[in-house]
This record gives structure tokens, sequence and C-alpha cells, in this order.
């Protein structure tokens, strides 16, 4: 089915910063209409492109003219093609709802518009250096945006996530070299049959371990992190880039986690380990997240636990809880970037961003506020939201009351957290005069709460057309889940309130501590040299 | 001395990664980090580049005999590694210069302290 035109693939990446390098020297009001029209050409393309994928074949580029195994190639499969449209379609959104912004100057338009290359490259690159380079410049990408307005804070969070994903790019670099001495390849299809033909699977552990060290810090899992609330939740950074940090920048590690598991497939599988390593991410990441004092710190350790909870489901092993998983990819985007998008508002017009003092938000700004309340119903999984329908799958691939068990932990964690995060809506505010908005960030906002709404009615459908996976969601809406989650509450609200409240000593501590860069370099050390020996023991 | 014959140069370069791990673990200082790390980057390089060098292997340009050749692919994917590497230490510098200029200091325990 080809009824949509299309772009060949280099071209789709190369927009953005193609357009943004000519662009930067316009003024500013045209940039800002340039990259609105950009970000949504990227999309209609995207989508033209997921069309293609989804009812077609895949589609593969080979750059340059060279043959198949020595060119550099791009592909969109059914794994890379619906993430590129989420990207596109949420960079969108985001441009949507800044376009009147004060912030957007060139300089800012053209870092956004480069880190729109860097994800949108790196989904549909094949080739494993090709994925380091874009690495690399997403990273520098993201360390000048931390630290876009200079305040004292976010200089020291900029130098720390840099030099922290500095280490892991190294170890990423020496993995790739072993990797290509041992296989003499680097596109990741040829890898995958060259390792499948290696006599002794065990030459391929060390690579393995160096680059999944580094995935796996890209992907913030436990005990990795530490640079992530510093990233996303930085305080001089708008809040269109937390959106877009936390809801596609972070998958682009989970996605990776995916590819080169499945890369090593024939030799290795630690699908056990990183099921483990999922979990206690995603425990740690709410008991850090109640902690917080800030909202978008909260939000930020609130991305560390789903992307546990991601990582979890898509290494469970049953298929359910992996087209489960993907699908948190998608809706952690949606309501992620929804609770950022909103926080960002929310914190312009109180002028701070501390949770308690922030008060009654339905009645200062009720469209903002019922938006954010759609996204805290969509991440704590409250039925009829997308929240519910992808937490469904991953529950049905854990068998065993251990298994259960854990995901109440997290759902119960998560409500917890988002509690706290509630009581900001709720309440008499100071004054009740907003300020004047843009249209646009209301409608955004509402757009991004319906999509939670309709992922969750339409669940079984959505699942089906983005990763044609057919599932019963019927389970999900059975009368025992909707009492759960109501027990669910009433067990968090209570506990809030009984508990939370009273340990407010305690939370300062764990809130205030922190490691330096040597315990974490120490951290990553461990990371590394325990994926070592798991993966030498099992193979 | 059977050990020390067996060695050859990458593994002096893994070697090298694993004396810059070191430094990073243990340096306070935040440009002596950086130094560590940016040895890190080059061993990896340099590691690289040895992947699969013949004993004798000449450049892979123009006129040398094929079968002479040494492997071009890390040759030229380590060019882009390098001024990668390059741009990313200047960055870090640049910004443990402004982290000195703000905190008046360039300890990682202290800088800790200065941000509560």
């Amino acid at each position: 089915m080809t009824a949509l035109p299309t772009i060949p693939l280099h071209l789709l990446a190369l927009l953005p910063v193609t357009v943004a390098a000519f662009g930067f020297f316009l003024p500013r009001r045209a940039f800002q209409l340039l990259g609105l029209l950009t970000t949504a050409v990227v999309a209609f393309f995207a989508l033209a492109l997921f069309v293609e994928v989804r009812w077609g074949a895949e589609v593969v580029e080979l750059l340059a003219g060279w043959e198949d195994r020595i060119a550099i190639k791009l592909v969109a499969d059914g794994l890379s093609a619906p993430l590129v449209l989420l990207t596109a379609l949420f960079m969108l959104g985001t441009f949507l709802f800044s376009t009147r912004a004060s912030y957007m100057d060139n300089t800012f338009l053209f870092l956004i518009m480069l880190l729109e290359t860097a994800i949108i490259a790196a989904f549909l690159s094949g080739d494993i250096f090709n994925i380091y380079v874009l690495f690399e410049l997403g990273m520098l990408t993201i360390a000048i945006l931390i630290m876009y307005k200079k305040d004292k804070q976010s200089v020291y969070d900029g130098i720390f996530y840099l030099m922290m994903n500095f280490i892991a790019m190294a170890f990423m670099l020496l993995g790739i070299g072993y990797l290509y001495r041992t296989t003499g390849v680097l596109d990741l299809f040829a890898l995958h049959t060259r390792i499948g033909e290696l006599s002794d699977p065990r030459s391929v552990v060390v690579p393995y371990a160096f680059i999944m060290t580094a995935v796996a810090l890209k992907a913030a899992l436990m005990p990795l992190f530490g640079w992530l609330p510093r990233a996303h939740g930085a305080p001089s950074a708008p809040s269109i880039v937390s959106a877009i940090l936390s809801g596609v920048q972070v998958k682009f590690g989970v996605y990776l986690l995916v590819r080169i598991q499945w890369v090593f497939s024939p030799a290795i599988d630690a699908a056990p380990f990183f099921a483990v390593v999922g979990f206690v991410t995603a425990v740690v990441g709410f008991l850090l997240a109640i902690a917080q004092k800030d909202i978008k710190l909260i939000l930020a350790y609130h991305t560390v636990s789903q992307v546990g909870l991601i990582v979890l489901g898509l290494n469970l092993g049953p298929e359910v809880a992996y087209w489960g998983g993907l699908m948190h990819i998608v809706n952690h985007a949606l309501f992620k970037g929804l609770l950022f998008l909103t926080a960002g508002i929310i914190i312009e017009e109180y002028g701070t961003r501390y949770y308690n003092e922030i008060r009654g938000v339905f009645r200062r700004m009720p469209i903002v506020g019922i938006a954010a309340l759609a996204g805290v119903l969509g991440i704590t999984g409250a039925p009829f939201f997308n929240g519910s329908i992808s937490k469904y799958f991953i529950q049905r691939g854990m068998q065993g009351n251990l298994g259960e068990l854990g995901m109440f932990i997290i759902n119960f964690g998560t409500l917890l957290s988002f509690v706290k995060y509630s009581t900001i809506l709720f309440g008499k505010p100071s004054t009740d005069a907003p300020a004047d908005r843009d249209p646009f960030v209301g409608g955004v906002s509402l757009t991004f709460g319906l999509a939670c709404l309709a992922g969750g009615i339409f669940g079984g459908a959505a699942i089906a057309l983005l990763f044609g996976q057919e599932y019963s969601i019927a389970g999900a809406y059975d009368a025992e889940k909707i009492i759960a989650f109501v027990a669910t509450l009433v067990l968090g609200v209570l506990s809030y309130r009984f508990i939370v409240e009273r340990i407010g000593d305690f939370l300062e501590s764990v809130r205030t501590y922190r490691f330096n860069f040597n315990q974490v370099t120490m951290f990553l050390s461990a990371f590394f040299v325990s994926l070592l020996a798991y993966a030498y023991i099992t193979v | 001395m059977a050990l020390i014959r067996m060695l050859d140069v990458s593994h002096l370069t893994v070697l090298l990664f694993f004396v810059g791990l070191y430094g990073a673990l243990t340096q306070r200082n935040i440009i002596k980090t950086v130094i560590s790390v940016g040895v890190m980057d080059i061993a990896a390089i340099s590691f690289f580049m040895l992947a699969n060098y013949p004993d004798d292997g000449k450049p892979p340009i123009a006129g040398t005999p094929v079968e002479m050749m040494a492997d071009p692919v890390p040759q030229a994917l380590m060019i882009t590694a390098i001024v990668i590497g390059v741009s990313v230490t200047a960055m870090c510098l640049a910004m443990a210069m402004r982290v000195a200029y703000r905190y008046d200091t360039s300890d990682w325990d202290i800088l800790i302290w200065r941000n509560r």
C-alpha cells in the first residue's frame, strides 16, 4: 500500500537539521514559522513511512551505493517506524505548544531541530557506529539545552550529564571496536548473523558488556540513572525540553536495549538480568519521586520508574508483556509529555517549583488542570486511560504470586507519588486571575489528554494499529480491575496522609543526598562487571 | 618474559582504557576527570584502529597494494571518533571553566555541598 508519497530515509532524517542550518540566519519570527512547517512536513512523511512499513514491507536504504553489509544502512521496520512516527508527532505537538514562547530564539530552535534529527536518524540507523555518532550528537545538544539559561545549578547539572555520558560513550566505542575485531562487520543485521555463526559464543561476552553498559546508562537503568533527573528536571531548561527528553529521547535508550539484545540473541540471553534491573529501577524511581518537592523533579524521577517498568515488560519473556512494554513506550511519551508541558505552564503561572506552594490549579487554570489530571490518570493506570492497558499487558506476562506482588508494588508506588503531585490541583488558589495564554497551549494539552483517554478506550485497536498485534483488552475492564484500582487509590491516599506526611525529615535527607562523580563512575563500573559476570556465567 | 611477548599494542590500549577509568574513579578535580575520560576515549580509539591490523600493514592510500593494506574501515571511522572526542572534551573543559567561575571550586565533593 503506497497511497501516501514517501521520501528517502536519509532525507527524512536530515530534513530538520538542514532547514535549521539555513533558518538560523532568518529573523526569529520567520524561523519559528519555518520550524513549525518543517516539523509538520517531517510528521507527514513519518506517517507515510509508517503506513508503508505497517501495511507494506520494511524499507531499507543503503547509502552511497555500496552493497549490503558494507554500506551504512538505514532501516525502517516494524519496531522503528512506529517510534519514528511517535517522535515526529511529539515534536510537532511541542512546537505548536511553544510557538509564541519567549525562549524560542534562533539558537534554541536550531538545537531543538538538531535534536529531532539526532533522534529520528538514530531510530532509523541500522549501523552500530552510526548509532554511536548520533548518541554523541544528541548528548552535546542536550548538554547545551540543559544549561540554556546559564544559572548556577544548571552549569553543574550540565557538566555532570556530559561527563557521565562521555564515559559511557568511551565504553561503547571500545565495545564496538572489540565487536568489529571479532566479527568484521558493523551492520546490526549482519552482526546478528555473524554472531550466530561464531564457534565460541563467549568471544562476544566482553563487547556485549561494554556496549550494554553504555546503553543501560542511556536508558537510565538502576544504578545509572543519576544523570536523568538532573537533565530532565533541570530548572533552567524550558519545559518542552523536559518533555522531549522524557517523552522520546530516553526511549531511544530503551529501543536500543531491545535492538542490541536482539543482535546478540544467538549468543547471549541476559533477559532475566534486565528484568530484575528493570524492576529495581521501577521501585527506586518512585521511592525517590516521593521524596522530591520540586514538581518537575517528581516527574523526572517518575520517568526513571516508568522506564524500569518498560524494561521489565520487555524482558519478562511472554510475548504479551513484550508488546505491552512497547505500547508503554508510546503511552508514556503521551502522558509524560503532557505532564511536563502542563508542569511548565503551572510553574510559569505560580512562579514557584515547589509542590507545597502551588494550590488550586483547577480553579486558576481549568483547562491546564483537566489536561494534567488526564496525564495523572494515565500514568497511574486508572481504568479507561492508556496506562492501564499497557500495564495490564505487562501484568499478564507475570505469572505467579511474586510477579503480581511486584506489579502491585510498582502500581501502588506510582499512585502514592502522584497523590503527592495531585495536591497541586486542588484547594483554593491565592489569586484567581490567570495570565493570558496562547490558545495553542490549552489546545495541545487537551489533545495530549484526549490521546491518553483514547489510548485507553481503544487500547486494543491502538496496539493492533501500531504494532500489528491482536490482543484482547477485555480483561483490563473487569470489575475486579476497577475495584483493585480504587482500593489502591484509597490505600495510596491513606498512606500519603498517615505515613508520607509524617516522615518529612527522612524524605528531606533522601532528597538532599547526592552522589559525587566518582561514586557514579563506581556504579557504572560495578554495573559493567556484574553484567559481564552474568553473561559469562550464563553463556 | 613469555607473558610480555604475548602482549601486543592492542592489549596496551585496553590497559590504558582502565588506567583512564581508574582516574575517573579516584580524581576529585574536574579537570583531572576530564583528562581521565579523554584518556579512556583515546584508548578506545587506538584499540579500534588496531582491529584486524596485519603485522606489516601499510596505510590504505592510493598506491598501496591491496594485499598489504591495513583494514581501511577502522581508520575511516576513527577519524570521526577523534573529531567527536576532541569536541566533547572541548565542551567539557569549557563547562569546567564555567563551573570554576560560578562555584569558585573544581572539586566534585565541594560542588555537591555548594549545591544544597
